[in-house]
């Protein structure tokens, strides 16, 4: 019954935040545990009394910044010195920009929005076709939550209480795999489908890109520099990159004006506001499952079908997949982890933070999947053509990426090396 | 336009004005943060109301995207359907969304159960002995006020998305029902 009450929510197309707040007092109501009305609301703020979670609107205000002050223009120059006369030579210079961009942004829908608008077309100018040329931009998108910082590592490490700071180390690792992964299926496209001829920068052309970019190669190297030697804490970290784009994007570059502040202030509020609401009605939402004891009962169903961790990663990935699909992946995340990490951690004994990188890691993808991924149609919007066609060109892509999905969840050491 | 739409318009400007001031603050606080630490002055209330700072801009901004129409949601149905459909399931919508806030506004009621406080006398000791809720008698970690104060964001979110839920229900389905690509490009992952 309160499934049914979820899944009509759902198709009507009611805000998934609301869908889960309506869900929960629906379930309250039909199971006559009123007594739970009593701190419902209350239940609504503390969801999202986490200090961690202060980094998603500070990430967010840091990569609006670094692309208004004209920061990231600038990053993709720097990545073009090294890659841009190879055969495909653009594509590469793509997949280095949002390797360096993952390591600034932390959510893959606002950097696939970002860089498609400022990739696509100059791929096109240069004789790529628009499918591969967006297909190419919304798979190096997809490196943004896993190369630290990670807006769904911030929501993991709240809501699985382990350090986030650690958490985003482990998806280093994980974020390089991804990313050679990636620059392999270009060169494969090269090698048979044949791509545009790159062009070397003359050596002036790369000083001066060099020059350009150094300013802004600031903000990454202050964000995992600061990180990795325990410096800031991650949100700390955010609030220092926005303040140095700030400074960078007005002062440096001049093309931020202080007076455009206010708006980017109120968009990235908003925007984030996006992201916390629905933490916080998925915090209820949790609360209430809790005292239906679903997560026990599953806890007995898996363990039933194996003991061995390895095929219980791949029972959860093949999950996630599906789930992924359908359901927005920081709402998936939110539902998943107090189900599945007490049953990863306690019965299968498995590391926390690997079991987090590979949760989040399946759930990205599930954004540019049909029939509700996010990124695939911000991707199909702004680069103008059909989401089929541009699935259809990342393909590639998403096999790959479900490679690496398996080597980690088999390899639980290339998560974890880093730690400790 | 009805006064309903103009009292929601004129508190969705309040939103946005707070929104605003209130991302500049938590911005301003975990830097705060950063130089007291590094000058070894740490200020020990910072962490607690930069916290509060970042909930009740989340929660104003979920009254301002309820009016705003914006939010992630599944329009891979509705999508499908003709537009004519497609404009009365975006009043349904409207109207399950206004009964979510009216009951939201009604569970605050019952938690902060203002007649009760009346019949105590203001009272907080005796309002928690006498009804055995301990809203009034919480206190903040660290920045020295009751946990009330703080928590009125919830109330206040409830009322304002009442009012925005009257207006957008009011009014009908914008012109382009369903939802745009910016609404979807917003969203987090």
């Amino acid at each position: 019954m309160t499934i049914g009450v979820f899944v009509l929510l759902l198709i009507l197309g009611v805000p998934i935040a609301f869908v889960l707040l309506g869900t929960s007092l629906a379930y309250i109501e039909l199971s006559g545990n009123r007594v739970l009305f009593d701190s419902f609301a209350q239940q609504l703020f503390s969801g999202i009394e986490a200090y961690g979670l202060m980094a998603i609107p500070l990430f967010m205000l840091a990569g609006e910044i670094m692309h208004r002050g004209g920061l990231i223009r600038r990053l993709i120059g720097v990545a073009s010195i090294f890659v841009s006369g190879l055969r495909g030579g653009l594509a590469y210079v793509n997949l280095l920009a949002n390797m360096m961009m993952a390591s600034i942004i932390g959510s893959a829908t606002a950097q696939i929005s970002i860089m498609t608008q400022a990739m696509v077309p100059e791929m096109e100018r240069a004789g790529y076709s628009r499918e591969f040329a967006a297909a190419t931009t919304a798979a190096g998108g997809l490196l943004a939550p896993i190369i630290p910082p990670s807006m769904l590592f911030v929501i993991f490490g709240v809501l699985g209480q382990i350090a986030i700071g650690d958490l985003f180390l482990a998806g280093i690792v994980p974020g390089v795999l991804l990313t050679v992964g990636f620059i392999v299926v270009v060169a494969l496209v090269g090698i048979f489908r044949d791509l545009p001829k790159g062009q070397w920068l003359s050596k002036p052309e790369m000083l001066l890109a060099a020059l350009r970019g150094l300013p802004a190669t600031v903000v990454p190297i202050l964000i995992v520099g600061g990180i990795l030697t325990g410096t800031f804490s991650p949100t700390e970290s955010a609030a220092a990159a926005a303040l140095a784009a700030l400074v960078i994007g007005g002062f440096v570059h001049k093309e931020l004006d202080l007076k455009q502040l206010p708006e980017i202030l109120l968009r990235t509020g908003i925007n984030s506001t996006i992201v916390l609401f629905l933490i916080a009605t998925a915090n209820v939402f949790g609360w209430v499952i809790i005292f239906e004891e679903v997560p026990q009962r599953l806890t007995l169903w898996l363990t039933q079908l194996s003991s061995d961790p390895f095929v219980f990663m791949l029972l959860v990935n093949a999950a996630l997949l599906v789930i992924g699909a359908f359901i927005d992946s920081i709402a998936a995340l939110i539902v998943v982890v107090p189900l599945l990490l007490p049953i990863a951690q306690g019965t299968y004994g498995i590391n926390p933070y690997h079991f987090g990188v590979v949760v989040c890691i399946n759930l990205v993808l599930g954004i540019l999947t049909p029939p509700v991924g996010a990124g695939l149609f911000i991707s199909a919007t702004l680069a103008k053509i059909s989401p089929g066609r541009i699935f259809v060109a990342l393909a590639p892509f998403l096999v790959v990426a479900t490679a690496v999905l398996v080597l980690l969840s088999w390899q639980p050491a290339l998560v974890t090396m880093v730690l400790k | 336009m009805g006064s309903v739409s103009r009292i929601s318009n004129a508190i969705l400007r309040v939103e946005k004005l707070l929104i605003t001031l209130l991302a500049a603050v938590l911005v301003l606080l975990i830097l705060l943060n950063v130089v007291t630490r590094a000058a070894g002055e740490a200020i020990f209330w910072v962490d607690e109301l930069a916290i509060y700072t970042m909930v009740w801009m989340a929660l104003i901004g979920a009254s301002a995207m309820l009016r705003m129409r914006i939010g992630v949601s599944v329009t891979l149905v509705t999508d499908l359907l003709p537009p004519n459909v497609q404009r009365a399931v975006v009043r349904l919508v409207d109207a399950i969304l206004l009964g979510f806030a009216v009951t939201l506004l009604i569970l605050c009621w019952r938690w902060y159960d203002p007649v009760a406080l009346v019949q105590s006398g203001f009272d907080l000791d005796k309002f928690a002995a006498s009804t055995f809720k301990f809203i009034y008698t919480e206190p903040t970690n660290t920045i020295g006020i009751q946990k009330f104060w703080v928590w009125l964001a919830v109330p206040l979110m409830a009322a304002a998305m009442t009012i925005h839920g009257v207006a957008n229900l009011l009014e009908g389905p914008p012109e382009s029902a369903g939802s745009d690509a910016d609404g979807r490009a917003s969203s987090g992952t």
